[in-house]
């Protein structure tokens, strides 16, 4: 009987000493192993470039519009704001409910405006989803608005949302094909403020750096 | 004997002197009505629904008053000279139904007058509690800074904590403050729908004709008349451009109203859902929300506002037809709960907070503390005897009511006794009095009552001051993978009851060491004493063993059933291991002649050690799947429990190198002797 | 008992080492040293992450390490836990005396014995890893949970494939950054070399200013870029080069960056190979976890997610499945929470579910732990003979624990 223990003993040890640690299992060896392929782990997906395998965006976004610069300073407004209104974009008609309304583009397709609400207007998720919403896109969880890209609106933190699709916004009829949208959304307990931009998407897409001089230009005026 | 008195007096004066209340704040009211008690009876059968769970909001009071206040009762002085001390329940009554009455009252605690300072309202003692109109001055500061905190939290929880975002301590103040005005902002206006226009809270934020509006729309009569709109049509309806009709203004303004109310009626659910498939509960807000986007439930939205409306308009009548509108309320609540099987052990909830079972052991505790001491004035004599006798009597009541807690606990959820790191401070305070008072029972020398009371007295007073730390409801709901009574019931309570022996053992052994440290000075040996202390510490480590090594492996069953591995070296795992293999190296070591009596002591301090450390310090650690019993800021804590336990470690140590240096010295007389009598005789 | 009346006698070194393996004093040493170890691999979990302080730590022969700026040097739990074990053995079992008042001891340690041996088998031949479905899914695969592997598979015209060529995780995982290694086969008409491989790296376009400036290797507008190993290993995303080079050493070769990106996130995603066409026939290369497969397929009928009412957090979540396996009859089941799935020699837990973020409502996957553990129910069996054992003695000690203070207190109190 004794002489076996500690063999036995030694037999386990060197086996569990001997395994790397891991308990995967497998085929090993440094050869190649061939193998047949059955049910699901038939199915590939074929893409034609490295940046579709590596999960790249497809097309590169955003080429650099011309310079941005900037015009001069409006007034305040009788809403209390000041703002600089950016190269190309002029003042829309005013609008209830907005504190500031702009547009840009040739014809003026393009718009943007600034809306406050008090409390907290429903909540970023909701509006978030409900701007996603006129764009035709699926709404998305609590956890991905809350983890949305942020930027200083006020000189607080609001949350980015940049969504291309059909714009079907405002009560009009049909809905837009190839639109772009770019909202900031700040919600707090003091208030809500949100700044939408609209438009075609090219037209969008040379305006992104106006939306910005625009959106962090806001003040409050005294 | 006399000097035993004079270090007595302190401490006795010292205890009454905790009792006794501070200067209370005066408040800028002339005077105060108190609530008709049967208001108060009566409003504590309302129920609502939070954190999952359909409750009393009798404890929600409770709660929210300790998340304010860190305190449970309100005292304070009016105009006319009268003092008051407010409980939770008429604390809550105020706030929801004389909102500027609770707008003066003092309630929000700042640690460091420098929060206040801060948001620019001036500011009154270094620690202090201010009212919602002290405050309300610096609102605006309050709701930037706060803003601006939360968001650099939150980096840091996303930076997984990086330095540079983790927030100081007066920030983290009015971080918390900042909440706590928002909720109490909530809670105040919770029926602004309901008042006509009386907003109490957040007026400034509507412009004018808004406020003018509010004075004559009632929103119920005008969701009756409104088209069905989704949440999404009513926002953008909100934005719709004006197109210069009156008509469309008022609508819009109407709506803006509307939603102004809802927003704000937010966050109190007292509604039970119309569906019995359904088991989520609606605040006031939910239901406007619901009867706006569907006018089928549209009656049933509004019957439950109108409900709500004639509670708010009862109020402001005499006590009879308030408390008449209370009780009918909650009867429809409750009927209705009942009717889903919730709420049912809300009375036995109600209960539990009223009885203060764990409070009143705790005094059961430091009562029979005291009685003990006086025993100490003559130990062995008849009065000695009789005074400990009496201690013991005290610290099985205080065993009483914390297990009578306990049951009620665990009744009102349905579950074993721990569920939550709450639970497990009430639970091994329980056990380690328990395990003292059967040493009692075995050894009748004082000692087991020694521990039993002083266990009571460290964890019932570390119950409350964690319940008062975290100020949230205790009774919590379980993550899936504790939804399981079995394992609880088996692996979690031996594993704690395991805790408990750990920290018995450092106990008696601090006692041990502390004692033979002081008489060692004093030059006295009560050698036989002592040596019973070690058995006793022994018989509790085994006990210890047992407890932990089988707690340990039933918790390798449960991961092998829940997570398809027995073992993962995930840190909570190895707290539990530590403490096994720590009792091991006491009982090896003894045989291994290596541990003897002052050994076993040190060692078991050791042992307490390790029991914190996996009690509460590895859920600091923040790694592996058993981090739901994470808490904030009890390392400093900790490390001050480690550093008492570190210094009975030294004392033994000390009394290690002086018994080898007597032992030495005795030695060496003994040869000297030798020496001296060999050429006697010769 | 007669041998080991012949192991005492004979004395000499023998007798030294088996004294020493059979004593108290290294037992004592032992379990100190594993205290310690347990202390450290517990706290240096917060830097480094559960799994690569396991294998420093706890399925080590020695420790060399560094807690924060504190070193730690010592032995390692493995070879820790086997000298426990052969002192176990031979000091608790075999060479301790049999009297009725040591018979709770022997048990209980026999019992502790069969923990250790269960903890050994399961270390050297447990499998695990997981397979992920959604509902309508079926699979018997399962994959790791970190390990990868390199395959070539000849394409069908419909992007699917027959069979496959691996390179298995262990071969692929030793080649280090800057060094290559060339593999062939008779089925296969070229050589596969393989070069660079990093267990954690990115294929990052030369676009962005960190690529252009790193020295790696450019291929289609892509550098692999080695990143700092993740804190939780299953986050790495592994790469490497591969080179696929005629036999005869004439012609051009086909070179790539095989990047884990192209597996799949998601059990309703397909992988990406690399696809490259040789005399006339298309192969796909890919970087592939690990897998094998069970001896029958699972089916996800149903995922069901219930939330605590109100709030995020889940009160249950379950998966009704369907077993299939030729020639038996398809036999429903659920697998949740606390009760897993037990058959032939695998067990299925109900592990996790997926995508990030969903909520109820949304179509989500299921994900299951799938373990193959000879060892899987000795816990049980050595906690009830732990627990026994333990029981017996310290019903004896406290008996006699009582009746000896009952004596000291009369002696104390007289």
């Amino acid at each position: 009987m004794k002489p076996s223990l500690p063999l036995t003993l030694a037999t386990i040890a060197g086996a569990a000493l001997n395994s790397t640690g891991c308990s995967d299992s497998g085929a090993s060896g440094p050869y190649l192993v061939n193998r047949e392929l059955s049910g699901n782990e038939k199915n590939l997906r074929l893409v034609e470039t490295s940046a579709e395998r590596f999960r790249y965006q497809t097309a590169p976004s955003n080429p650099q519009s011309g310079s941005g610069a900037a015009s001069v300073a409006a007034p305040a407004k009788p809403t209390g704001l000041t703002y600089t209104t950016p190269e190309g974009w002029q003042e829309a008609p005013a609008a209830s409910m907005r504190d500031v309304n702009l547009s840009f583009g040739e014809n003026g397709e393009g718009e943007c405006y600034v809306a406050r609400l008090p409390g907290m207007g429903g909540g970023l998720l909701a509006n978030v989803n409900r701007w996603r919403g006129q764009m035709g896109a699926a709404p998305i969880t609590q956890e991905e608005a809350s983890a949305l890209p942020t930027k200083p609106l006020f000189g607080q933190p609001a949350k980015f949302i940049k969504v291309d699709g059909k714009f079907a916004g405002m009560g009009t009829a049909e809905s837009k094909d190839n639109y772009r949208m770019l909202g900031l959304i700040l919600a707090s307990n003091a208030g809500a403020v949100f700044v939408k931009l609209t438009g075609p998407r090219e037209l969008v897409e040379a305006n992104e750096d106006n939306f910005f001089i625009f959106t962090s230009s806001l003040d409050i005026g005294l | 004997m006399k000097l035993k008195l004079a270090l007595l007096l302190p401490l006795i004066a010292g205890i009454t002197g905790l009792a006794s209340a501070r200067e209370v704040p005066q408040v800028d009211l002339e005077k105060y009505e108190p609530w008709d008690p049967q208001i108060v009876e009566a409003f504590e059968n309302l129920l609502m629904q939070e954190a999952g769970r359909v409750k009393p909001v009798y404890s929600y009071s409770r709660f929210t008053l300790l998340q304010f206040s860190g305190k449970t009762s309100l005292s304070f002085g009016t105009k006319d000279g009268v003092t008051h001390k407010l409980h939770y329940s008429e604390w809550m009554l105020d706030v929801l139904f004389r909102g500027d009455v609770a707008k003066s009252l003092p309630v929000f605690v700042v640690d460091d007058s420098a929060a206040i300072v801060q948001i620019g309202v001036s500011p009154k003692a270094k620690r202090d509690r201010y009212s919602y109109s002290e405050i309300v001055e610096g609102r605006s500061k309050l709701a930037e800074l706060s803003a601006q905190y939360a968001e650099k939290q939150r980096k840091y929880l996303d930076s997984e904590k990086d330095r540079q975002y983790e927030l100081g301590r007066v920030e983290g103040m009015i971080l918390t403050l900042g909440r706590n005005i928002s909720a109490f902002e909530y809670l105040v206006g919770q029926f602004s729908f309901a008042r006509k226009g009386e907003l109490l809270v957040n007026e400034n934020i509507l412009p004018r004709e808004m406020v003018q509006l509010a004075a004559t729309l009632d929103p119920v009569e005008m969701m009756d008349r409104m088209p069905e709109m989704s949440m999404q049509q009513l926002m953008q309806a909100i934005q719709q451009p004006d197109n210069g009709s009156e008509d469309a203004r008022i609508f819009t303004s109407a709506l803006r109203l509307f939603f102004f109310y809802a927003n704000s009626a937010r966050g109190l659910n007292l509604i039970p859902p119309q569906e019995t498939d359904n088991e989520v509960w609606l605040s006031a807000s939910d239901a406007m929300l619901t009867g706006l986007e569907s006018k089928e439930a549209r009656p049933w939205a509004m019957e439950q506002l109108q409900n709500v409306q004639s509670l708010v308009e009862a109020s402001t009548q005499n006590a009879e037809t308030f408390k008449a509108a209370l009780t009918e309320f909650s009867d429809s609540q409750r009927a209705n709960a009942e009717a889903r099987g919730e709420g049912r052990h809300a009375s036995l909830e109600v209960q539990l907070y009223r009885g203060k079972y764990f409070t009143n052991s705790l005094v059961m505790f430091i009562v029979g503390f005291i009685i003990m001491a006086f025993s100490w004035f003559s130990p062995g004599s008849r009065f000695g005897r009789i005074m400990l006798l009496i201690a013991g009597v005290f610290a099985a009541v205080g065993l009483i009511l914390n297990i009578y807690g306990i049951t009620l606990r665990s009744i009102i959820r349905d579950r074993p006794p721990i569920t939550n790191l709450y639970d497990t401070v009430i639970f091994i305070t329980g056990t380690a009095v328990l395990l003292g008072l059967l040493i009692e029972y075995f050894t009748r020398l004082g000692v087991g009552t020694l521990i039993a009371i002083v266990s009571g007295m460290l964890g019932m007073f570390l119950s409350i001051k964690y319940e008062a730390k975290e100020a949230t409801d205790t009774i919590t709901q379980l993550v899936a993978v504790l939804d399981t009574n079995f394992w609880l019931a088996t692996h979690v309570t031996i594993i704690n009851i395991g805790y408990a022996a750990g920290l018995v053992s450092a106990l008696i052994g601090m006692l041990y060491l502390g004692g033979r440290f002081i008489l060692n000075l004093a030059g006295n040996d009560a050698k036989d004493f002592f040596k019973l202390l070690t058995r006793m510490n022994y018989g509790v480590v085994c006990f210890c063993l047992f407890f932990s090594l089988i707690g340990t492996v039933l918790g390798g069953i449960w991961a092998n059933y829940s997570w398809g591995r027995f073992w993962g070296w995930d840190p909570k795992e190895n707290g539990a291991l530590m403490i096994c293999l720590w009792t091991l190296v006491m009982l090896h070591g003894r045989m291994a002649g290596w541990i003897r009596d002052l050994g076993i002591h040190m060692n078991g301090i050791i042992l307490g050690i390790i029991v914190t450390f996996s009690w509460w310090g590895v859920n600091n650690l923040e790694v592996g799947l058993h981090s739901y019993g994470f808490t904030e800021g009890v390392m400093p804590a900790l490390y001050k429990s480690w550093g008492i336990m570190g210094i009975f470690i030294l004392m033994g140590i000390w009394l290690y190198v002086d018994a080898r240096g007597k032992k030495a010295a005795k030695k060496a007389e003994r040869e000297n002797k030798k020496v001296e009598i060999q050429p006697g005789p010769a | 008992m007669a041998q080991e009346e012949t192991a005492k006698t004979n004395g000499g070194p023998l007798k030294a080492i088996y004294k020493f393996f059979t004593s108290f004093k290294l037992a004592t040493i032992v379990l100190v040293l594993i205290t310690i170890v347990t202390l450290f691999g517990t706290l240096a979990q917060v830097e480094k992450g559960l799994f690569a302080a396991k294998e420093i730590y706890f399925h080590s022969i020695w420790i060399v390490d560094k807690v924060g700026n504190f070193p730690v040097f010592l032995p390692g739990g493995g070879l820790l836990m086997v000298i426990l074990f052969i002192n176990m053995s031979l000091g608790a079992i075999v060479k301790v005396k049999k009297r009725w008042k040591g018979a709770g001891l022997l048990v209980s340690h026999f019992g502790m014995l069969m923990l250790f041996a269960g903890a050994f088998v399961t270390w050297g031949l447990g499998t695990d890893g997981y397979m992920a479905l959604y509902p309508g899914m079926k699979s018997n695969r399962v994959e790791s949970y970190r390990k990868w592997q390199l395959e070539v598979m000849p394409l069908n015209d419909d992007a699917t494939a027959d069979e496959v060529w691996i390179l298995p995780s262990d071969e692929l995982s030793s080649i280090g950054y800057g060094e290559q290694r060339s593999y062939t086969t008779d089925d296969l008409p070229f050589e596969i070399s393989v070069s660079d491989y990093a267990p954690n790296a990115m294929p990052t376009p030369i676009s962005a200013p960190v690529a252009a400036s790193a020295e790696a290797r450019e291929i289609d507008g892509f550098k692999l870029l080695p990143q700092q190993k993740a804190k939780e290993a299953a986050a790495n995303i592994p790469g490497c080069y591969v080179d696929f080079k005629p036999k005869s050493g004439e012609g051009g070769e086909i070179g790539a960056i095989l990047s884990a990106y192209s597996f799949r996130f998601d059990p309703g995603e397909k992988p990406m190979p690399f696809v490259f066409e040789y005399d006339g026939q298309k192969y796909g290369a890919l970087l592939a976890k690990k897998s094998w497969h069970v001896p029958f397929e699972v089916q996800l009928d149903e995922f069901i997610f219930d939330r605590h009412p109100g709030i995020s957090m889940a009160r249950n979540y379950e998966s009704r499945v369907t077993r299939l396996e030729t020639d038996k009859e398809e036999k429903p089941l659920e697998i949740k929470m606390n009760e897993p799935m037990r058959y032939a020699g695998y067990t299925f837990f109900q592990e996790s579910f997926g995508p990030a973020g969903s909520q109820p409502g949304d179509r989500m996957y299921s994900q299951f732990a799938v373990a193959n553990n000879p060892a899987d129910q000795w816990p049980l069996w050595s906690l009830v003979v732990t627990t026994i054992g333990l029981g017996i003695h310290f019903v004896i000690m406290l008996v006699d624990f009582i009746v000896r203070s009952r004596k000291q207190r009369i002696q104390v109190a007289s």
